[in-house]
């Protein structure tokens, strides 16, 4: 397996990664981990002129700072995996990474390579929406942040302008009763997801539902928030009626794209039943229950 | 293309080459560095045929360009013991017939002894879930699995007994 | 742990085949090949190379069905680097010509390199040498091959109707099969009741971890050399046709595979190394990616199983009639003895008086399929267990009281008309299986059942006996007294080098260490015929088993000479030969034997039983002989989703007599993987004939986490006709996993899924019609 031609260099910094993508022209690419890209360029799906490998431009750093954690881009999947400051503050991450390919894949690929490459079965694509991220990039006209639900355009396509590379995904730490949940089903451990649920709920002091986020991943060309469907919940004690209601809404409405290894209604109950249990899981350890397990998807 | 000159250890010895940006892991261990027990299985990272630890951790040697890992060390599975000896994890899996036909036993072994070396005490089920990304066509992993947790239990009583 | 397996389980063997120490079985000497392995030092095909080697690509269709209008090769030939752009007219005997069913079925060209037509996606229709890989992919990118496309079919049922597109001249029918025995209508107007269902299998890759590869070179002497991965090494002469070479110019050598399960007994990468070889007289190496394997190599066939079976009230079958079709794909390969095996063994381990089985294989635009691991006696396993379970429910009786009164015996004829004509263990299989597994896990979650399910089966080892076939070997002994064993073996990983070993060891008591053997090479060991039909132990071990008898009957008197006694009071064993406490070691054997004009050396040839098939009338002699055996399963199933989660696995069969037990449990466990997989998750889907996915990312081959420890049982039962008793265990123990889990799912859900594999989709579809037609949810 060759993949086509092309450059490399490396950045010893953030602002020489983007000088040297600059210079590179529209075909220049980044590459940290690589886990993503170099398939696509082994198959011969991708052949960028140029790489620019970033995997020195900086620490990776895992910071809590101020009611956010910070992880810089080059955090790997298996840094996450094995934070306590990330489980402490983002569990959410902790759980979704270990969907992610293999114990390889998990030690090579980094937060920043996988948002930015656009796939729409990321795990941490869905994650960042779900937990209302930001995504700081530096490029030619300096540095700016996009929300997390901004960034993913389409397959394989970001807001990312030419030239701009991700520095660092900050995910907010809020306080209070708090829960959530990553559910995931894919038809082997480590593979392209079928369907991914993630929720986020928060709770008053008595056991009602202050507010909900809903994120569906892996159906559509990006991750889908869906949070405005779980309004209703808002207000309420969070039952399985109410959530299975939800639940089937998210279902019904949701553009499901083709997979090659399950059919669109197939996975639109998947939908159905991975959104009521990330929402029924998310609100159980809101409450600070024993940690009930309502179901999860993986094989592993 | 330009090329790089890259330098890199491979099983703790010195290599070192021109390579094309585009020249894989894989390739410069299979052709300037001799390794040819690095094996291709898919070319999609997916199967665990092609694992090597760089600086000590699992990579797919097929997704990894030699460029990047100049200055950066590799150790394959005749890394894992003296020359012309076995480690007693590759003992272990010839003991329990853990290979059969052998092809995707270099990453087996290597995946499993990293593991291992982490979590010296992982029961079956974490080794099972360790090596979830490693293929194997012939043996079922009941004999692999069986290997390694003998492997483990031998490692154990030695450090209990120093 | 195998040991204490091995003589736990070691319960009978008949004494004339017991071995002369079967203590020593087990011990922990380790065959070459395997410390290699765990080494990582064992050279497979791709592991050897020669200085200024080119390397090869095929070039290959990228539609199913369409006319070959022009091919221009001119931009390819322009590509710095390459050596070599060759077509169908640049092959001196485009066509692989193999009349496979051995009885006369009408033989169909497969052209090596497409001519004027191509029937299949993948289809190759060039090769290229270069200097580099990558000149030789740009040159493959470059190739402009004009097509008008045809119309195509794809279905087999559609394909045999009068108007489908004919994909070779004399139809789409390939072949048909039919035995027969008995009166099965009238048979079936008896019973009380009559049970009919329709069962589907699915297409099946290999995927084994070794994708296909070799070197090709022209020798000292100007023999053209390919040394390839390879089930056959008598595919030399089939090369030497198609370069239009006396065979004495072509000599294949046979790498250690990694992995074959019958993927490698066709031709892979050989025609094309051979023509480039050739052409450019320079050393060629030529490694086909994943993808390619995916998208173009021979598949396991899908079938379509109609079972009818007529039953008494109690449970016993009185008529059997099973209509199989088989899709063959777009050339014949192997597709006619794979539907002649499903035929002969579509009743399964079940008497049958009355009973009539009819097959065809048909041709259709799809990749061929060809020799997979259980060769059409796996496919109907599915058919013939999912009846009896059917039939229990039915008659609501116990599904294992079901087969216990069906279960074949010694000396009960076959669908074929031919006698079982060794013990059958089936029914003691099944028993320890049912007694194995132990008390039932509890549900991980609300959403979650836990069910069980088995299965039982037997599948043929050997070729059908109508091949009349046979395996040579060559044996000697060196002055030191270590051991040379020549076979034209080829060894897939389970063993078979270090089996002959073993089995020459026990005769003639030189140790692993003290043998080399020699495999795999057409030129230099004498032929066996290849690692295919779970033949290898029977015939190769048979014939080493003669040749080492053979020798040792020419050194038993030289060594009773000179220790003075009897040659039937010698033993053979760790290096010497001795007589009570007198003993020579095999060194001084030798020599004494060369001193005396004692070759010690022989080379025999072992001949299988042979009987006739007539094809009209479908009765005859099918197979040599059989291995029984039972699975079973304990899975969870998540209701919402579907999912299905493997708990527990036992298999067990009747080995007859193990040569190395824990080989056998390895087989056994290897091919239950395999067999999960296909029940469960495997399927290469084509659409139109063109794959939905040639990734290996999205071809599901069971991983570590999808199958818990299989428990593996070898039982020495009933002994066999391989060396000193034993059974073929390559192949069995792969059929049984589809329906067991079939089972185990109706068990956990209450419904019976008839289509393969059983994903997580079909099994939600089918709960969610079983509860639309029930009104209720059932749990």
């Amino acid at each position: 397996m060759y993949s086509a031609p092309f450059e490399y260099v490396r950045a010893s910094s953030w602002p020489e990664a983007v000088d040297l993508l600059e210079g590179g022209g529209e075909d220049a690419r980044v590459i940290a981990g690589g886990q993503s890209l170099v398939p696509m360029m082994m198959l011969r799906l991708a052949a960028p002129s140029l790489l620019v490998d970033v995997s020195a431009a900086a620490d990776r750093s895992v910071d809590l700072v101020d009611a956010e954690l910070v992880l810089s881009a080059l955090v790997r999947h298996a840094d996450i995996e094995h934070s306590e400051v990330v489980r402490g503050s983002c569990p959410m991450l902790t759980e979704a990474v270990t969907h992610i390919g293999n114990v390889r894949v998990r030690h090579r690929g980094t937060i920043g390579g996988s948002l930015a490459h656009g796939e729409p079965t990321a795990e941490l694509a869905t994650v960042a929406v779900a937990e209302g991220a930001t995504v700081t990039v530096l490029g030619p006209g300096g540095e700016r942040a996009i929300p997390a639900g901004d960034l993913f355009v389409t397959h394989f396509t970001t807001s990312l302008e030419p030239g701009e590379v991700v520095t660092a995904v900050r995910f907010p730490v809020p306080g209070g009763r708090r829960g959530s949940s990553f559910q995931e089903i894919a038809r082997r451990a480590g593979d392209f997801a079928l369907v991914e649920a993630a929720a986020t709920v928060a709770l008053d002091e008595d056991d009602r539902c202050l507010s909900v986020r809903l994120v569906v991943g892996a159906v559509s060309d990006r991750p889908v928030d869906v949070s405005q469907a779980a309004r209703p919940l808002i207000g309420e004690r969070i039952g399985e009626d109410a959530v299975g209601e939800v639940a089937r809404a998210v279902a019904a409405e949701i553009e499901v794209g083709p997979h090659t290894h399950a059919g669109r209604e197939y996975r639109r109950r998947l939908v159905s039943v991975l959104a009521g249990r990330a929402l029924l899981t998310a609100a159980d350890r809101a409450a600070g229950a024993v940690h009930t397990d309502h179901g999860n998807g993986a094989r592993a | 293309m330009s090329k790089h000159e890259i330098a890199l250890e491979v099983n703790g010895r010195p290599v070192s080459a021109t390579v094309d940006p585009n020249m894989s892991l894989l390739e410069l261990l299979r052709t300037e560095a001799g390794g040819l027990e690095v094996k291709l299985g898919c070319g999609e990272g997916v199967c665990g045929t092609c694992t090597v630890l760089l600086d000590g951790e699992p990579v797919n040697s097929c997704l990894t360009f030699a460029v990047q890992v100049d200055g950066r060390a590799v150790t394959t599975v005749r890394g894992l013991a003296a020359e012309g000896e076995l480690h007693p994890l590759q003992e272990a899996f010839l003991t329990h017939a853990g290979s059969q036909c052998g092809f995707c036993t270099p990453g087996m072994l290597l995946t499993a002894k990293w593991y291992l070396d982490r979590h010296p005490r992982a029961d079956r089920e974490e080794l099972r879930s360790a090596l979830s990304g490693n293929f194997c066509r012939c043996t079922g992993y009941t004999k692999i699995l069986d290997a390694i947790e003998a492997y483990r239990d031998a490692r154990q009583e030695v450090s209990v007994v120093d | 742990m195998s040991t204490e397996i091995a003589d736990r389980d070691a319960t009978i063997v008949a004494p004339e085949q017991a071995s002369p120490d079967a203590s020593r079985r087990g011990a922990p000497v380790h065959h070459r090949d395997f410390v290699e392995k765990v080494a990582g030092t064992l050279p497979y095909a791709d592991d050897w190379g020669f200085p200024g080697m080119l390397h090869g690509v095929v070039v290959r269709a990228q539609l199913p069905s369409a006319r070959i209008v022009a091919i221009d090769t001119s931009a390819a030939r322009a590509v710095p680097g390459v050596r070599a752009v060759l077509t169908a007219a640049d092959v001196p005997h485009n066509g692989i010509h193999d009349e496979a069913s051995g009885l006369g079925v009408d033989a169909i060209q497969q052209p090596v390199l497409a001519a004027d037509r191509v029937r299949y996606d993948g289809e190759p229709v060039a090769v290229i040498a270069a200097e580099t890989p990558g000149a030789a992919l740009e040159a493959a990118g470059l190739v402009d091959v004009e097509y008008e496309e045809l119309p195509g079919v794809f279905d087999p049922e559609e394909a045999l109707r009068d108007d489908a597109p004919a994909i070779h001249a004399g139809g789409n029918r390939y072949v048909d099969w039919r035995s027969s025995i008995g009166d099965v209508d009238a048979a079936m107007r008896s019973a009380d009741l009559v049970v009919e269902e329709t069962y589907r299998s699915q297409r099946v890759d290999h995927a084994y971890l070794e994708p296909e590869a070799g070197i090709g070179w022209i020798d000292s002497d100007g023999v053209l050399t390919l040394r390839v991965s390879t089930q056959v090494i008598e595919h030399a002469r089939e090369i030497a046709e198609i370069l239009k070479l006396p065979h004495s110019r072509v000599r294949v050598i046979a790498s250690y595979m990694g992995g074959g399960f019958g993927g490698k007994e066709d031709m892979t990468i050989e025609p094309f190394l051979a023509l480039l070889v050739w052409r450019t007289r320079r050393p060629v190496r030529m490694v086909w990616t994943r993808q390619e394997s995916l998208l173009a190599r021979y598949k396991r066939h899908p079938f379509t199983m109609r079972y009818r079976t007529g039953v008494r009230r109690d449970g016993t079958i009185v008529a059997q009639d099973v209509r199989i079709v088989g899709d063959a794909g777009a050339y014949p390969l192997l597709s006619s003895r794979v539907l002649f095996a499903a035929t002969v063994n579509a009743t399964g381990p079940y008497r049958v008086q009355d009973a009539r089985v009819e097959s065809t294989a048909v041709f259709t635009n799809n990749v061929p399929t060809s020799a997979f691991r259980g060769f059409g006696a796996m496919q109907v396993v599915f058919g013939y267990e999912s009846q009896m379970d059917r039939i229990a429910e039915l008659l609501g009786l116990d599904p294992a009281e079901v087969r216990r009164r069906n279960f074949v015996q010694r000396g009960d004829l076959r669908v074929t008309g031919e006698p079982i004509d060794t013990g059958v263990g089936v029914g003691e299989c099944m028993e320890r299986v049912l007694a194995e597994l132990g008390p039932p896990s509890r549900p991980s979650g609300p959403h979650s059942r836990i069910g069980r399910g088995f299965a039982c089966s037997m599948q043929p080892y050997g070729r059908s006996v109508f091949f009349a076939d046979r395996a040579s070997a060559w044996i000697g002994l060196e002055q030191d007294g270590t051991m040379v064993i020549r076979a034209g073996v080829t060894d897939l990983g389970a063993g078979q080098a270090a089996s002959l070993a073993n089995i020459a060891g026990e005769i003639l008591g030189v140790t692993v260490d003290r043998t080399s053997v020699h495999i795999g090479d057409s030129a230099l060991t004498p032929l066996t015929g290849g690692t295919f039909a779970t033949r290898q132990l029977y015939m190769s071990g048979n014939a080493v088993l003669k040749v080492a008898r053979s020798l040792r009957s020419k050194l038993e008197p030289v060594a009773a000479a000179l220790l003075e006694c009897e040659p039937a009071q010698l033993s053979f064993e760790d290096n010497r030969v001795s007589v009570g406490d007198r003993s020579l070691t095999m060194a001084e054997v030798a020599q004494a034997a060369e001193h005396q004009g004692v070759m010690p050396y022989v080379h025999e040839t072992f001949e299988a039983e042979t009987g006739e098939f007539d094809r009209e009338t479908g009765r005859g002699r099918s197979f040599p002989d059989y291995t029984h055996g039972a699975h079973a399963a304990e899975v969870e199933v998540d209701e919402s989703t579907g999912q299905v989660r493997v708990l527990k696995y036992v298999a067990c069969h009747d080995v007859g007599r193990a040569i190395s037990m824990q080989r056998v449990e390895g087989q056994i466990q290897g091919a239950v993987a395999q067999g999960v997989g296909y029940a469960l998750s495997e399927d290469v889907e084509l659409v139109d004939g063109v794959p939905s996915s040639t990734l290996f990312a999205e071809y599901l081959i069971p991983s570590s986490v999808d199958l818990p420890d299989i428990r593996a049982i070898g039982l020495e039962l009933h002994p066999g006709k391989g060396p000193l008793g034993a059974r073929g265990i390559g192949e069995p123990p792969i059929g049984p996993s589809a329906p067991a889990l079939a089972s185990a799912i109706q068990d956990a859900v209450g419904v019976r899924l008839q289509r393969l594999p059983m994903t997580p989709e079909r099994l939600l579809d089918a709960l969610q019609a079983a509860r639309g037609a029930s009104g209720s949810v059932a749990s």
